[in-house]
């Protein structure tokens, strides 16, 4: 008791002065690694702790993973300081080494922790040897091929490792390595290097599965001064552009319609209807002014002819006339509005349409009532009146009875917004029924003038008193009238109209037979064709009424001296000498705001 | 093209394979097997260390010695020595039987990635999977070289797989998880060094590879 009680005391006292001396035990040593080159053979380095002042001995145990015989490292000094190596015969592959290291000095020892190894996970070839670096001169250019050969210890030609080389290059002044991979082979070709510098290259390898070995010592290599040949790119570029001036031309080529366009916009060319550019070219100007010529414009036609004489009231002698020039007035209303047919007054215009052609057709130079069927037949040889001479024929059988006719053929229901439209319609339509009576050789002119109709027409209206026609159409009135007019086809007529009454003040009021709107008597309403007759002046003129739903205004009044006069004496043309609300000289304004520059056309 | 005619065709298609297949040759038959092999033991290795970087230290503790995988019962050579004197035809059995080996633990091991209880747990399933398809190709091929070296005897070892399940309770699971997926990686370093032996010797006409 008294001794372990003094034995204790005594270590105690030991380590205080070993202490105080700076002695002690070793520390715990750790295994730092360990390490296979070739997979044959294997290193464990350790790291010593605190030797504790003392000297201290390091001895590694290990034991195999089935076995539990602890061995001591058979090798200390092969590997140097602090390191057992592992030979042949002791190592084995893929079984797990229990290795400690025990460090042992006066004091104490102390073991370090247990770590378990596995030789094939820990393959670590020695780095290559024999690196070289040469110059190669070719055409391209000179460049560098690196060759090394394996490290001498691994075992590649059995196949038992594998090894797989990585080289690195710079400049001296670069700061980062360019690195290549060469797979297994144990040479590489390096290209595009900087003439006249000098390169470092280095090698290192690594197994299949393990870690990389060190890298090799620097080698240097020098390139060569040389001027590098761009001919590659020069080529390069050469087939770039051709490729691209291949294309620009190609979309030119397709493109060169609207590129012409786009370059020499075309000089746009005359655009006369009925201009002959070739003619032109050809040189026979008289030609080509001929086809100019609207034939039959201006017109030679009895204007008279054209004013469509509607109704015929024969009440007594007096209100014959006033009726014949209201009627004309009227009428003249009625018709002379082509560039009215805008204003939608299409009932109005297709019938009057083709009267007024008619009228047009008959006008003749005579002033004669007989001789506007001559002159009517003559106007027909001299292809002026158009739509006449396709109802001339036919006029023979338009006699009271066949009045009706007329409307069927041209009281076509659809809004004729042009009077030469209007016109057309209706003589189409109707030509084939007239002209079974008449001539064939009539047809292509009756189209042939239809353009031209509107203007003579207008003129004709102007011109020519209309109770000169009143009489020719009186067969187009309404039935039971009186049909007097010798020589005279009622087949001029073409529009019905009906006197809706006579005003006290001997102002007939006239609305077209077959007008929709047609309101039992004792109404002003004059329908829209018609303009209510306001006055008779002194001077013998007709002054009407404006009205907004009348498209003609005071300037057929002119036309209307006549009604005053005689029948048969014909009327003077005064278009142009308008008392009151011609706007402008020469134009015509309608009631609905459409300027008929027709007017302008001289008159016959 | 007419029955008879197409007939033709398609057995001439079909011998023209056939032939090729058989083709091949023996080096390029090793070569292609001995980097499946490789990628095998890459793949391991990558989910090795997918399932350490959150591995529990008490699993470590828990782990299993590495001599109770199933296939330590294979003897093998240890060394290179031992794997040189080898012949051929043996080494290529070692490696066919040990690939077979591993086709029901590496179904379990896919079957219950899934369910690991891993943060990686998706990484890990998608490469059991892979490593199942590498087996598989890696199989037939290593049965194209068995037939092309046309060695008398198949000595294939058995090395059954009895586990069937990794465990109740998810820390086990997850450690044998580990523990078997650690003994693959370890066998699938021996096949894929026994096939580089292999290529290595039947490439004589190539040295530079090897």
């Amino acid at each position: 008791m008294r001794n372990s009680g003094a034995v204790l005391i005594l270590i105690f006292i030991v380590k205080l002065i070993s202490q105080a001396a700076g002695v002690s035990a070793p520390g715990k040593p750790k295994l730092t690694s360990c390490r296979s080159p070739e997979k044959e053979t294997f290193t464990c380095w350790w790291e010593p702790g605190e030797d504790g002042g003392l000297p201290t001995t390091y001895a590694l145990y290990y034991h195999l993973e089935n076995s539990e015989t602890v061995y001591e490292c058979p090798d200390y000094k092969t590997a140097g300081n602090n390191s057992c190596f592992f030979n042949k015969n002791d190592t084995s592959l893929w079984v797990n080494y229990n290795i400690t290291v025990v460090a042992t000095n006066a004091l104490g020892k102390n073991i370090s922790e247990p770590v378990e190894v596995d030789v094939a996970y820990i393959v670590q070839p020695n780095t290559p040897e024999n690196v070289t670096a040469v110059v190669v001169d070719e055409d391209q250019g000179p460049f560098v091929r690196v060759s090394w050969e394996k490290p001498r210890t691994a075992d590649t030609r059995s196949g038992w490792i594998t090894l797989l080389y990585q080289l690195r290059v710079k400049q001296q002044k670069d700061k980062e390595w360019e690195e290549y991979n060469a797979g297994m082979q144990k040479y590489y070709n390096v290209f595009s290097l900087h003439p006249d510098t000098e390169f470092m290259v280095q090698v290192r390898c690594k197994p299949d599965h393990g870690f990389w070995s060190e890298w090799t010592q620097t080698t240097y290599i020098k390139m060569p001064d040389y001027i590098p040949r761009q001919r590659s790119l020069w080529i390069i570029i050469t087939i770039f552009s051709v490729f691209i001036v291949l294309i620009l031309t190609w979309t030119l080529n397709v493109k060169r319609n609207s590129v012409k366009l786009c370059l020499l916009p075309p000089v746009p060319g005359p655009k006369i209807k009925g201009f002959d550019k070739q003619l032109l070219k050809s040189g026979k100007t008289e030609e080509v002014f001929n086809s100019l010529v609207i034939q039959g414009f201006p017109p030679t036609i009895d204007y008279d002819d054209l004013l469509v004489e509607y109704l015929e009231v024969y009440d007594n002698e007096e209100q014959e006339l006033v009726l014949d020039g209201k009627d004309l007035s009227e009428d003249c209303i009625k018709s002379k509005s082509p560039s009215d047919c805008d204003s939608g007054r299409g009932s109005c215009d297709s019938r009057t349409l083709l009267l007024e052609k008619c009228m047009v057709g008959r006008k003749g130079s005579g002033s004669d009532q007989h001789q506007y069927s001559q002159h009517g037949e003559t106007s027909w040889a001299s292809t002026e009146s158009s739509e006449c001479q396709g109802l001339e024929p036919g006029s023979p059988e338009s006699s009271d009875g066949r009045v009706k006719t007329w409307p069927v053929v041209f009281s076509s229901p659809q809004p004729h917004h042009h009077y030469q439209a209007e016109t057309v319609k209706p003589v189409y339509h109707s030509v084939p029924e007239i002209l079974n009576h008449s001539s064939p050789h009539i047809m292509p002119t009756n189209y042939h003038h239809l353009h031209h109709q509107d203007i003579p027409q207008q003129e004709g209206r102007h011109g020519k008193p209309a109770c000169r026609h009143s009489q020719s159409y009186n067969h187009f009135n309404l039935d039971g009238l009186n049909t007097p007019a010798p020589g005279v086809s009622p087949s001029r007529s073409l529009e019905y109209v009906e006197v809706q009454r006579v005003n006290p003040e001997n102002m007939l009021l006239l609305r077209p037979l077959s007008d929709p709107n047609r309101e039992p008597e004792g109404s002003d309403y004059a329908g829209e064709d018609y303009s209510k007759v306001k006055e008779v002046t002194s001077n013998n003129i007709l002054l009407l009424r404006r009205d907004t739903s009348h498209h003609c205004v005071d300037d057929y009044s002119q036309a209307s001296q006549c009604t005053t006069q005689q029948p048969p004496h014909p009327c003077k043309p005064v278009i142009y000498q308008s008392n009151s609300g011609m706007p402008q000289e020469g134009m015509r304004v309608m009631g609905n705001g459409y300027v008929d520059s027709t007017v302008l056309m001289p008159s016959y | 093209m007419t029955q008879g005619s197409r007939l033709y065709f398609a057995v001439t298609v079909l011998m023209c394979a056939f032939v090729s297949i058989n083709g091949v040759g023996l080096n390029d038959l090793l070569e292609r097997a001995s980097q499946l092999s490789d990628k095998l033991h890459s793949l391991s290795t990558s989910l090795t260390n997918d399932l350490d970087s959150h591995f529990p230290p008490v699993g470590r503790v828990m782990m299993p010695r590495p001599s109770m995988c199933h296939t330590s019962s294979l003897q093998i050579p240890n060394d290179k020595d031992q794997a040189l004197k080898i012949p051929e035809d043996e080494l290529l059995s070692l490696a066919r039987s040990l690939l077979l080996a591993w086709s029901d633990p590496l179904a379990l091991l896919s079957s219950e990635a899934s369910s690991l209880a891993h943060p990686e747990r998706n990484t890990i399933d998608s490469k059991t999977k892979e490593l199942q398809d590498n087996i598989n190709s890696l199989g037939a091929g290593l049965e194209h070289v068995f037939q092309k070296m046309g060695s008398s005897s198949d000595n294939l070892s058995s090395l059954p797989f009895y586990t069937s399940s990794l465990g109740q309770d998810k820390t086990s699971r997850l450690v044998n998880f580990h523990f078997l997926l650690s003994c693959f990686r370890r066998d699938s370093h021996k096949i894929d060094s026994f096939l580089k032996v292999l290529r290595c010797r039947a490439a004589k006409k190539r040295p530079e590879m090897c």
